[in-house]
């Protein structure tokens, strides 16, 4: 016959390292925790079939997402909070200070202008997707470094970065580079970069090149034409 | 000041919040620019909507901007900006709940999947996943997208580690009941 004192602590041991185990899973436990996971596991067959889903569950978790922000607009709008004048706050105010007759007017322009430039941005959305799809029947379906076309005609560089590097690092190393981003990064990280000046793209490459964070850059086609270039 | 530092991440991330206090705008641009794909990946996971995205990071970093000088050494300055962030989230997450979400959830019918392909899988997590109570989604996903450990999660929601491992426990049951087939319970 078991000891109960020894079932009650095996219980309790139990139901401590079930609630470690997506700690485990996503590895930040320390060595005392991991290996204490690892001892109750290897002699408990719930635990080992815990673990499996979890990890499954991890896996669809964690996968990263294919929608990228940028994050520019974003930040013009904080500075307008920053400096206390919102756009939709300054069209009030111009609002505000017209007569009433004039301020129902004005909304109805207001009105009347916002539903002329929905109509004019569905008509884009429209036109910009029929240009895609008819892009798409043209071109290949698929974009590697090494792809002869430019995506641009301003693309002078290609550049894989290291996933490591931070975007204001990026930024930094951009700007010494006289370059700027015109797209990217694709799902293989290639972004797409343009010429800020008259910087030689050859100087450019350069810098690029001796930085550690920089994976690949090479030149374009538009790199050859542009003033500078080797 | 007017150089931004050049260090790693986290001795950058504090000196430009030291910056920050000091009322330098280039340092929070700096900081919020370092932020914002991390922040906007993990908060477009609950709110399809960039408008939503943008008033959680933009009001988060409001919340740096004015608070930087209260930042104290104990916690990392990721923590602190990411703790900041659930809690803006959080608040956000409820008022969206309270006004259309709810009728969303129950839009969902009380269905259990038996995933065998990645899509399908896919398909059953994100149901079960917007199934779940607000916090326990937030914690689950705070240890699997983001990757925090338990006490770094205990840090950012401002709870103690046992809560967190409780929300941790009943967001996996939750899920797993959705789930029969994958869980092996019933």
């Amino acid at each position: 016959m078991s000891n109960p004192l020894c079932n009650e602590a095996a219980a309790i041991e139990h139901e401590a390292v079930a609630q470690l185990i997506p700690w485990y899973v996503n590895e930040t436990l320390n060595d005392r925790e991991r290996a204490r996971v690892e001892r109750h596991i290897s002699g408990c067959p719930a635990c080992r079939n815990d673990l499996a889903l979890e990890k499954r569950i991890y896996q669809g978790v964690s996968a990263a997402s294919a929608v990228e922000y940028m994050p520019t607009a974003s930040l013009n709008r904080l500075r307008e909070k920053l400096d206390g004048k919102p756009v939709a706050d300054a069209q009030e105010a111009v609002a505000a200070l017209m007569p009433r007759h004039r301020r129902l007017r004005h909304w109805r322009g207001v009105t009347a202008a916002s539903i002329a430039v929905m109509a004019a941005a569905i008509g884009l959305l429209a036109a910009d997707r029929w240009l895609q799809d008819r892009g798409r029947r043209a071109a290949p379906q698929f974009y590697t470094v090494t792809i002869d076309g430019a995506r641009s005609p301003d693309e002078v560089v290609r550049a894989v970065f290291s996933p490591n590097i931070t975007l204001v690092e990026l930024q930094s190393l951009l700007d010494e580079a006289q370059l700027r981003i015109i797209s990217g990064p694709s799902e293989a990280g290639v972004y797409s970069l343009a010429a800020k000046s008259n910087l030689p793209v050859s100087k450019s490459l350069a810098l690029l090149r001796q930085h550690a964070a920089v994976r690949f850059a090479e030149g374009t086609n538009a790199a050859a034409a542009h003033r500078g270039a080797p | 000041m007017n150089s931004l530092p050049k260090n790693t991440p986290k001795e950058s991330d504090r000196e430009l919040l030291i910056a920050v206090a000091s009322g330098n705008r280039r340092a929070l641009e700096a900081l919020y620019l370092a932020y914002h794909r991390r922040l906007a990946r993990f908060l477009s996971r609950f709110t399809p909507a960039y408008e939503n995205v943008e008033e959680i990071i933009n009001d988060t970093f409001m919340v740096v901007w004015r608070s930087a000088k209260d930042f104290r050494n104990a916690s990392q300055v990721s923590t602190w900006i990411i703790g900041i962030a659930y809690r803006t989230a959080l608040k956000s997450l409820r008022r969206q709940k309270n006004h259309a979400s709810n009728a969303n959830l129950d839009n969902y019918p009380e269905q259990t999947f038996d995933p065998t392909s990645a899509a399908e899988m896919h398909d059953w997590l994100k149901h079960g996943l917007n199934r779940l109570p607000t916090e326990q989604r937030l914690t689950l996903e705070l240890a699997y997208h983001m990757g925090h450990s338990l006490e770094e999660i205990a840090v950012i929601t401002e709870c103690p580690v046992g809560t967190v491992k409780a929300r941790m426990f009943h967001a996996r049951e939750k899920l797993r009941q959705y789930l029969p087939g994958l869980g092996g319970s019933t």
